[in-house]
């Protein structure tokens, strides 16, 4: 990857909604700079972006383009190089380290490529883990973590530990971990990535019920398919944004009124 | 994040290595096992060596020439050296004379030496000139024969009354009444044999020849300084005696009011006392070496809690994710380090439990497990668990949520 240069920020896309609905992801000129020894490796370039409430969005880009690293800032996983992100209309590098951890707990649901569940834990403690750090009775927590088990149709395999289960099985807990604490934006990052075809649609399934409650969605794949169930399509490119458009559903989607907020 | 399930955490890691866990707690163990069994084992003695000055009978005291605390301090005793005259037998008459209170006053001195008999003979057994009165005060009895008498006394005689040490060794066990041996060149006959006593602490009790004061003076001089027993009427009447003890002496070595004593007076408290500082100060030096013990384990601890931490840096990325702050993580790491140590301490406890069970039935000491003791290590261990988990877990708190996930594992 080249070496960065100072640049102008790329130009904003035009975003296939303007409207009045509320903006909750704003990001102004987003660097991300690795400092591998004495080389840097830009993985984001200024990047520019709006996500609105109850959006659908697909981020879709070439392997190495920073789809994760953008996923990442986005999840308050990680902090920019340099540029600005405002969640909710809050300044994210304002807050700090105690309120970050509340946003990732109760604000988002983070679905990794890698699942990225604890091993040697069953299905349903991996579950409450959210639920434990919000501060939810033990009883409460059992139960919801219970239901979120259920709706991702594992209510049969809540004592199985990760090594226990397959791969869909696992990228289900993990989804019904992001979901556990009703968070409103749901980050997957190729949530389907190392599922066949079946099992992808049941998950594609489950986010389609997810918007449908209301949630902000932003997922990354590199499957057309998969992406043709957003609204929208936001290509990166060497750690830019190189095209922003709107899908068939989405342009759909855009002629009805839109759905209540979650 | 509560702490039944940061401690539920700690467990489940601890299961999950049972051999590592184990190993790691070895110096936490080892230290609080010797602490426990230290306070258990002094306990004990302590319990066992008052048992035995009680039965001393608990009335009597001694005058001699140095205080206990001149016999204990090496500087002290220097000095007393030089000031304390030697107790002779004419303070022994002078306080026979003047005393009220005493029921009786008994003097003795003593020296080790050698004993023969037909070709055989025994080292240092201890060769004490007593008065005939000091049977009564002292732990011992007649087993045979009899006691020495106000007419040996007066007649300065040579005869011997034995333990029954003397008797297996030099008489294979016969029948010595009437028949000599040979201390210092001298000639004794055996008139009485005590009642064995046995050991203590390895040391026997049984191993002595006691022949009148004023014979021993004869053969080896006054230059010894004799010690008196003096036995009070009753317990209340003790500290009088003491008292008038104290007062008469000082008398008779014309002190003034401003001057020290320059003779010791010991009860059987003093000797308590004097013995409590003793295994006192091995306490402290066993509990010296389990502390070292202690740190070692602590930072054995320190250092498996920041191997854990490097291994699981994954599983705290994972925590970050879903929304543990720092101190959840700090919180978790900490309580996984106290459940360990206090496990370690826990084992450690119950391996001095062992000890003293075992101790107890090979020995006649009364041990006991004081539960102050079994507290306080539980607790010490657990602080140093603490102690020592401060760095391991603030390193893992400070973790950020994307350096933890991007970790291989
Ligand atoms: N922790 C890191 N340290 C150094 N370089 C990194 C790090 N993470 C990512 N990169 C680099 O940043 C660039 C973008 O990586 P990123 O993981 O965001 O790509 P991606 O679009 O998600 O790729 P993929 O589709 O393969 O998942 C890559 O060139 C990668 O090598
Ligand atoms: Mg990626």
């Amino acid at each position: 990857m080249a070496t960065p240069t100072i640049h102008q920020p790329s130009t904003t896309t035009a975003t296939p909604y303007a409207g009045d609905r509320e903006v909750v992801i704003r990001t102004e000129n987003l660097w991300k700079i690795y400092q591998m020894g004495s080389e840097q490796v830009a993985a984001l370039r200024g990047v520019n972006l709006q996500i609105y409430r109850n959006e659908y969005v697909a981020i879709m880009g070439p392997s190495g383009s920073g789809k994760s690293t953008l996923m990442n800032l986005i999840g308050c996983l990680d902090s920019p190089t340099r540029g600005e992100y405002w969640l909710s209309g809050h300044l994210v590098s304002a807050l700090d380290d105690d309120e970050l951890a509340r946003i990732r707990n109760q604000e988002i649901g983070f679905v990794f490529q890698t699942f990225n569940l604890l091993p040697r834990t069953s299905a349903l403690h991996n579950v409450e883990l959210p639920l434990i750090y919000s501060g939810a009775p033990p009883a409460e927590r059992t139960e919801r973590a219970m239901a979120a088990l259920q709706q991702v149709d594992l209510g049969s395999r809540v004592h199985h530990k990760p090594n226990e289960l397959s791969g869909g099985q696992r990228q289900r807990v993990a989804i019904a971990r992001a979901l556990v604490n009703r968070p409103s934006i749901i980050l997957a990052d190729e949530p389907t990535g190392n599922l066949d075809s079946t099992t992808s649609n049941e998950i594609m399934a489950l986010l389609e019920v997810l918007w449908e409650r209301g949630n902000t969605i932003v997922l990354v794949t590199h499957e057309h398919d998969i992406a043709e169930h957003a609204h929208r399509v936001i290509h990166i490119r060497d750690g830019q944004v190189a095209g922003d458009t709107r899908t068939r559903r989405g342009d759909a989607v855009a002629n009805r009124p839109p759905a209540p907020s979650a | 994040m509560g702490i039944r399930e940061a401690i539920a955490v700690a467990l489940g890691t601890l299961r999950a290595h049972k051999l590592r866990s184990f190993l790691t707690l070895l110096g936490v163990i080892i230290s609080v096992c010797t602490l426990v069994a230290v306070v258990a084992m002094v306990q004990g003695v302590n319990t066992y060596v008052g048992s035995k000055i009680a039965r001393l009978g608990s009335n009597i005291f001694s005058v001699s020439q140095f205080s206990l605390n001149e016999m204990t301090n090496p500087v002290r005793f220097m000095r007393a050296k030089e000031t304390n005259p030697i107790i002779r037998y004419q303070d022994y008459q002078f306080l026979r004379a003047n005393a009220r209170l005493p029921r009786a006053i008994g003097a003795q001195t003593q020296r080790t030496g050698t004993v023969k008999h037909n070709g055989r003979s025994l080292d240092e057994v201890n060769i004490s000139g007593v008065t005939p009165n000091v049977l009564g005060m002292s732990a011992f009895q007649v087993a045979n024969g009899r006691f020495l008498a106000p007419t040996d006394e007066q007649r300065r005689a040579y005869v011997a009354f034995v333990g029954p040490d003397i008797v297996t060794h030099l008489f294979g066990g016969a029948n010595p009444l009437g028949r000599h041996i040979l201390v210092s060149g001298q000639q004794y006959e055996i008139i009485g044999v005590a009642t064995a006593q046995g050991d203590v602490f390895g040391q026997s009790q049984d191993n002595f020849v006691m022949i009148p004061l004023r014979t021993y003076q004869k053969i080896y001089g006054n230059q010894d300084s004799i010690t008196l027993d003096v036995q009070a009427r009753d317990a209340r009447l003790l500290p009088a005696t003491m008292d008038e003890m104290e007062m008469l002496m000082r008398v008779r070595r014309h002190l003034s009011w401003n001057e020290k004593n320059n003779f010791g007076i010991i009860g059987s408290d003093a000797l308590m006392t004097l013995w409590h500082t003793l295994t006192g100060a091995i306490a402290s030096v066993m509990v010296g070496v389990s502390f070292v013990f202690l740190v070692v384990g602590g930072i054995v601890i320190m250092n498996i809690m920041l191997a854990a931490v490097t291994e699981r840096t994954q599983e705290v990325g994972t925590r970050k994710a879903v929304g543990a702050r720092r101190s959840d993580i700090l919180w978790q790491f900490l309580v996984e380090s106290a459940v360990l140590s206090t496990v370690g301490g826990l084992i450690g406890v119950l391996l001095a439990y062992l000890f003293t069970l075992a101790a107890g039935a090979l020995t006649p000491i009364p041990f006991s497990l004081p539960l102050g003791a079994v507290v306080l290590a539980v607790v010490i261990s657990t602080l140093v668990g603490l102690f020592f988990g401060v760095y391991p877990a603030s390193k893992a708190a400070r973790l950020t949520p994307i350096a933890a996930l991007h970790s291989e594992t």
